[in-house]
């Protein structure tokens, strides 16, 4: 008998589903239309009955929570034991995790163990000739690649950001199961910390936010950076991972998928080629300007208003035209 | 060499460094021109280089690459297996976590600090996970970790590993000798993705688009 279910793996952050989470859900409904088979919830948590009961209440999807003491920080060891025995009971088709640091984490190993395909950080998905095709950035977002799983079943996780959480309330609530994880004892301690810097952030209070990325060339380039920063009333200056990785600012200023997300009335990309990692922490902004030398820069893509040039031009030519305006 | 590797290797250099006597070997799956990437390798610190070949050029899925690693690593005795978090270009995150799962070792993905290694028994990490949080950890050894970018600053290349690495021996495994499975995944297309119609891009030279710019923010009253 061919297995007909989609197991969706919750995520847990701060007492709540992530939102990555409520995403995946909307994804798999898409992917369950597509191929017929019914969705179920998997939450691995501590003390999670009721938030079970809320999931199962608003998507009417059936769920099974697993529950353990050290299902409460995340973990590989415990979590990747406690979610296969629960899989290998179901048998589904698909299992879908977001593509968070918990998901990406976890999905290769289970796919492994399933001996099933996995295709990660998935942002659309067709049909074509009967097969379902996933398709994913590569290349920092320059190429869109098409695979498809060669096995009866696949691992996936889903890019945050690639489809929207649901509003609606189900009309009928999907049922609660709840299991107890058979995890030996012992398990290694975790801790949860702040990345260094954090709180200092100027970004979370910023109107306008002008972002540097590699395409800056060097670390003096800074500077006009910041003057362009500097010509708003609360501008703030964010970067690009690859920037603050060369060490030219700190990571307090990084915006994208490891770093902040920020939704500012106005983002200007400076350098930035647009990597599906940075384009998720900063595409809720209201308008978007890229300055970008080259004209296919993804960035380009989600931006308002582009420019095509040399920003190390561009920007001292920009400041000394609102000097004179002023 | 992929940049996410780059971080890797002077990761394992630095574990060199604190630790006497480790043993650092670079590993590439690939066609031949992986020879050259694995020479920058030994020029960046590793002792050994060992290149696990791929005859044709084509799409190699992370669990093919995975599986011939860890076929290959199975038959020594590594206690840490490094890796980028993920390969620039197919950006899957998924081959060390594969390698991890089909040895059955550890794992943790993500790594942004590594701090000591205790008596070769375990090894000490921070995972960079979301909203500007790290989950701390000790990992037991044996164990695959793979590392985030600016976990460190890869070094330059110093003058006598370039001209050791100039001549020394890299070691070519054939990949039919060490697995002959199939991938599961398989690549059926690759295109440039489409722009969204919104984007207006500014016309004109340089200074007619910065006052172009200018008056758009000004009627945003942005300035």
């Amino acid at each position: 008998m061919m297995e007909d279910k989609i197991a969706i793996i919750a995520e847990l952050s701060r007492g709540g589903f992530t939102r990555a989470t409520h995403e995946v859900i909307s994804f798999a409904r898409e992917l369950g239309s597509a191929c017929a088979h019914s969705e179920i919830i998997i939450i691995p948590g501590k003390n999670i009955r009721g938030l079970a009961e809320e999931i199962a209440r608003t998507s009417g999807i059936d769920v099974i929570g697993i529950e353990a003491e050290t299902l409460d920080l995340y973990s590989a060891e415990p979590f990747k034991s406690a979610i296969l025995d629960v899989l290998k009971d179901i048998n589904p088709a698909y299992v879908c995790l977001p593509h968070s640091a918990m998901g990406f984490d976890l999905a290769p190993g289970i796919a492994v163990d399933l001996g099933a395909a996995c295709i990660t950080a998935v942002e659309e998905i067709h049909e074509d000739k009967k097969r379902i095709c996933f398709s994913k950035s590569m290349w920092g977002g320059k190429i869109r690649a098409e695979l498809v799983s060669m096995t009866q079943r696949a691992v996936l996780t889903v890019l945050p950001g690639a489809w929207t959480a649901s509003v609606e309330e189900a009309f009928i609530a999907g049922s609660v199961r709840m299991v107890k994880a058979n995890l030996a004892l012992g398990a290694s301690e975790i801790t949860l910390m702040e990345a260094p810097g954090e709180r200092e952030s100027e970004l979370p209070g910023a109107d306008v936010i002008v972002s540097a990325g590699r395409g800056i060339g060097k670390e003096e380039n800074l500077e006009m950076i910041r003057k362009l920063a500097g010509i708003f009333s609360r501008g703030a200056v964010g970067a690009s991972r690859s920037v603050c990785d060369l060490g030219w600012l700190g990571h307090k200023h990084q915006i994208g998928f490891t770093g902040k997300t920020v939704s500012p009335g106005l983002y200007i990309a400076c350098g930035i080629s647009g990597a599906i990692q940075h384009i998720s922490g900063m595409k809720d902004s209201q308008m978007v300007i890229a300055i970008n030398i080259d004209p296919h820069a993804p960035i380009f893509n989600i931006a308002d208003y582009c420019i095509v040039e040399d920003l190390t031009e561009f920007i001292p030519a920009l400041l000394e035209l609102v000097e004179i305006s002023r | 060499m992929n940049r996410f590797d780059e971080f890797a290797l002077e990761e394992a250099v630095r574990i060199g460094e604190e630790i006497p006597g480790t043993e650092i070997e670079a590993i590439s799956v690939g066609p031949g021109r992986v020879v050259s990437t694995l020479r920058k390798a030994l020029e960046r610190g590793a002792a050994a280089g060992t290149h696990i070949l791929v005859e044709e050029e084509r799409y190699m899925s992370p669990f093919e690459t995975a599986s011939l690693i860890a076929s290959y690593a199975g038959t020594g005795h590594y206690d840490l297996i490094i890796a980028g978090v993920m390969a620039e270009d197919d950006m899957h995150c998924q081959v060390g976590q594969m390698i991890a799962a089909i040895l059955e070792i550890r794992c943790a993905t993500s790594v942004i600090h590594r701090g000591t290694i205790r008596e070769e028994t375990s090894v000490y990490i921070e995972r960079e996970i979301e909203e500007g949080q790290r989950l701390c950890m000790e990992v037991a050894l044996p164990a695959v970790i793979t590392v985030q970018s600016g976990i460190n600053r890869p070094r330059y290349p110093s003058l006598s590993n370039v001209l050791r690495a100039k001549n020394q021996e890299i070691r070519t495994i054939d990949a039919n000798d060490l697995w002959d499975d199939d991938g599961r995944d398989q690549l059926i297309s690759m295109r440039r993705p489409e722009a969204s119609a919104k984007g207006v891009f500014l016309e004109g030279g340089s200074n007619e688009k910065a006052r172009a710019l200018i008056r758009i923010l000004h009627e945003r009253a942005l300035i």
